[in-house]
């Protein structure tokens, strides 16, 4: 019988074959955890296991991204703890203004057929460059810092086949918005979610891993795509050409369950309060005011998405009733969107350009205000996210962000481009 | 394992860990005990206190409970409130995987919201497999909880669990 990604990772990993529902114990190649969630995994060392010690310095790292530049003393004194940590074991620390993790880890870390656990629910991004990245809690990764192992249950996979072209000003994150919208919040739990197609080879990596971010929002425990040229390209751009393998699903693989997609039926896409898989065409909320566009996260805040969004504002100016936050994903995002003078497009146009990290999404070091809108380029909308729970969050790609900035109001990017 | 209590509250589908326990108070405290003030706040503000007077309630809830965030804190919260089991329809993986990790029993019931009010009375079987619901005389029967959780929960959590076997070998 063939086997699918996840499959194949899974069982070169156990050095058999592996079927779906069973659980096996297999080693960790990398794992991490940030500011919100490695407190906790180094309190449940301590306390529970009596030891501080990692099991392999080169394999574990730690990022101070999700409350960062810290916006108080009490967050401050968190970093110090991870801070001494991170030095006791010799671990790779990304400090306040690095960048995300995922972002950071998709750079430095992440390669096809590694199995790398993060303590957060987007550590799925991985699986765009054909790793099995999955999300755990803190303890589960505080046991994986001691014993470089853990426990799987093999997921049931979920084919999703996109072919043809998607439509001018519309992206993969459209794409998983329609996606979400069919098969809910719940359609793709504990599943491995496995984008193959055309319009999936044909996409860069930067764009493909918006789609295994967001394989969560469906309940999925990884979102993978195929290792191939594309992926060799990129792990080449970051100097790690030589972990590159190809990984592919067997032609004969057996899905749970099979989507197929024209690419050019996908249309700008929202998602309205408060829920992800609440998802209607840009169109519909033609007018709506936004007070404020939010372009960056683990989703969308790559050097792709911050040129996308230059060229829309490029000589133009965002609305006067409107704010416009860009946090750009990593300090390499950055740098490079300055060298292109992308970052002087989008301050000439209003926009206010955050050092890197999680910022508006989780509202920690930007908040909304009582019966405000947003509109931002992140993966969740639930109620409260963004710092107060009397807003409203709407999500959208980054051009539908962009030129909705420009008229203050929600608006398809293909009627006013 | 059998576990008696009434019901606190039924909660809908896909109720999701930033409801549970709001991004902006994790950072700042890592005193579960001070967390669980906060728990359900922006949609239940009664709901620690309504806990509090009833150590040992059950939550029941519809499809995708504990959906979002990888957050811990979550089924950490919901054990601090005393709660003493979950029944759901169906759960999110990072929370049911929490769960059994911090020793929070969960249970995913299918047709569970069809049979249950508020504050019935039920009694579950862990290891057969089955919820009464005492206080209408009805029973279901769920998929018995794997071994290997049911292993978690005697051992208290991921971390005795490890700490008793000395690792996974």
């Amino acid at each position: 019988m063939g086997k699918t990604m996840a499959e194949k990772i899974l069982s070169r990993k156990c050095g058999r074959d592996v079927e779906p529902g069973e659980l096996v114990v297999c080693e960790v190649d990398m794992t991490f955890a940030h500011d919100g969630t490695m407190p906790l995994a180094i309190q449940q060392m301590k306390n529970e296991l009596g030891t501080t010690k990692v099991f392999d310095s080169c394999k574990v790292a730690g990022f101070c991204d999700h409350a960062s530049p810290s916006p108080s003393s009490h967050i401050s004194n968190v970093h110090t703890m991870m801070r001494e940590f991170a030095r006791e074991n010799c671990i790779d620390f990304y400090e306040n203004g690095d960048g995300i993790c995922h972002q950071i880890v998709l750079e430095r870390y992440a390669a096809p057929y590694k199995v790398i656990v993060g303590a957060d629910s987007h550590t799925c991004t991985h699986g765009a460059v054909g790793a099995f990245a999955t999300g755990m809690g803190s303890t589960d990764v505080g046991a994986i810092m001691v014993y470089g192992k853990t426990w799987f249950k093999v997921p049931e996979s979920m084919k999703i086949e996109v072919d043809g072209e998607l439509g001018e000003w519309v992206t993969s994150k459209d794409l998983f918005l329609s996606v979400v919208g069919d098969i809910k919040a719940d359609g793709a739990t504990y599943m491995s979610m496995e984008f193959v197609g055309k319009c999936i080879d044909d996409m860069e990596v930067e764009q493909r891993a918006t789609l295994t971010n967001m394989a969560i929002e469906a309940g999925a425990k990884l979102g993978l795509c195929k290792a191939d040229d594309k992926v060799k390209e990129f792990l080449r751009e970051y100097g790690r050409g030589d972990e590159f393998e190809e990984l592919y699903p067997d032609d004969d693989a057996e899905y749970l369950s099979e989507i197929f997609i024209d690419a050019q039926d996908i249309e700008p896409m929202i998602a309205y309060p408060h829920r992800v898989d609440n998802v209607a065409p840009a169109y519909e909320f033609k007018g709506m005011h936004i007070d404020q566009v939010c372009i960056g996260s683990c989703t969308n805040g790559r050097l792709s998405d911050l040129e996308i969004a230059a060229q829309i504002l490029d000589g133009e100016e965002v609305c006067k009733d409107t704010r416009l936050v860009v946090y750009p994903a990593s300090r390499s995002v950055f740098i490079k969107a300055v060298e292109r003078g992308i970052i002087e497009k989008l301050l000439e146009a209003g926009a206010a350009v955050c050092a890197p990290g999680c910022g508006f999404c989780i509202g920690r070091t930007v908040a909304l205000g009582d019966g405000e809108k947003a509109l931002s380029t992140q993966n969740r909308n639930f109620k409260g996210r963004m710092g107060n729970e009397n807003a409203e969050i709407y999500l959208s790609s980054v051009p539908t962000a962009a030129a909705s900035a420009l008229y203050g109001e929600i608006v398809d990017p293909r009627e006013v481009l | 394992m059998i576990i008696r209590g009434k019901v606190l509250r039924v909660l809908p589908d896909d109720t999701n860990t930033d409801e549970i326990i709001s991004g902006k108070y994790k950072y700042d405290v890592l005193d579960i005990g001070k967390l669980a003030v906060h728990t359900f706040e922006a949609i239940d503000p009664s709901f620690y206190k309504d806990a509090k007077k009833n150590p040992g309630s059950i939550l029941v809830a519809g499809k995708n409970f504990g959906c979002g965030s990888s957050r811990e804190q979550a089924p950490r919260v919901l054990r601090e409130c005393d709660i003493s089991c979950i029944v759901a329809e169906s759960f999110a993986r990072i929370f049911y995987r929490n769960s059994f990790n911090v020793g929070l029993p969960i249970v995913e019931c299918k047709g569970i919201l069809a049979h249950v009010d508020k504050e019935d009375e039920l009694e579950i079987d862990l290891d057969g497999g089955k919820i009464r619901n005492i206080t209408k005389g009805y029973e279901l029967s769920f998929k018995p909880i794997p071994d290997f959780m049911q292993n978690l929960l005697q051992a208290g959590g991921i971390m005795s669990y490890l700490r008793k076997s000395g690792g996974y070998e």
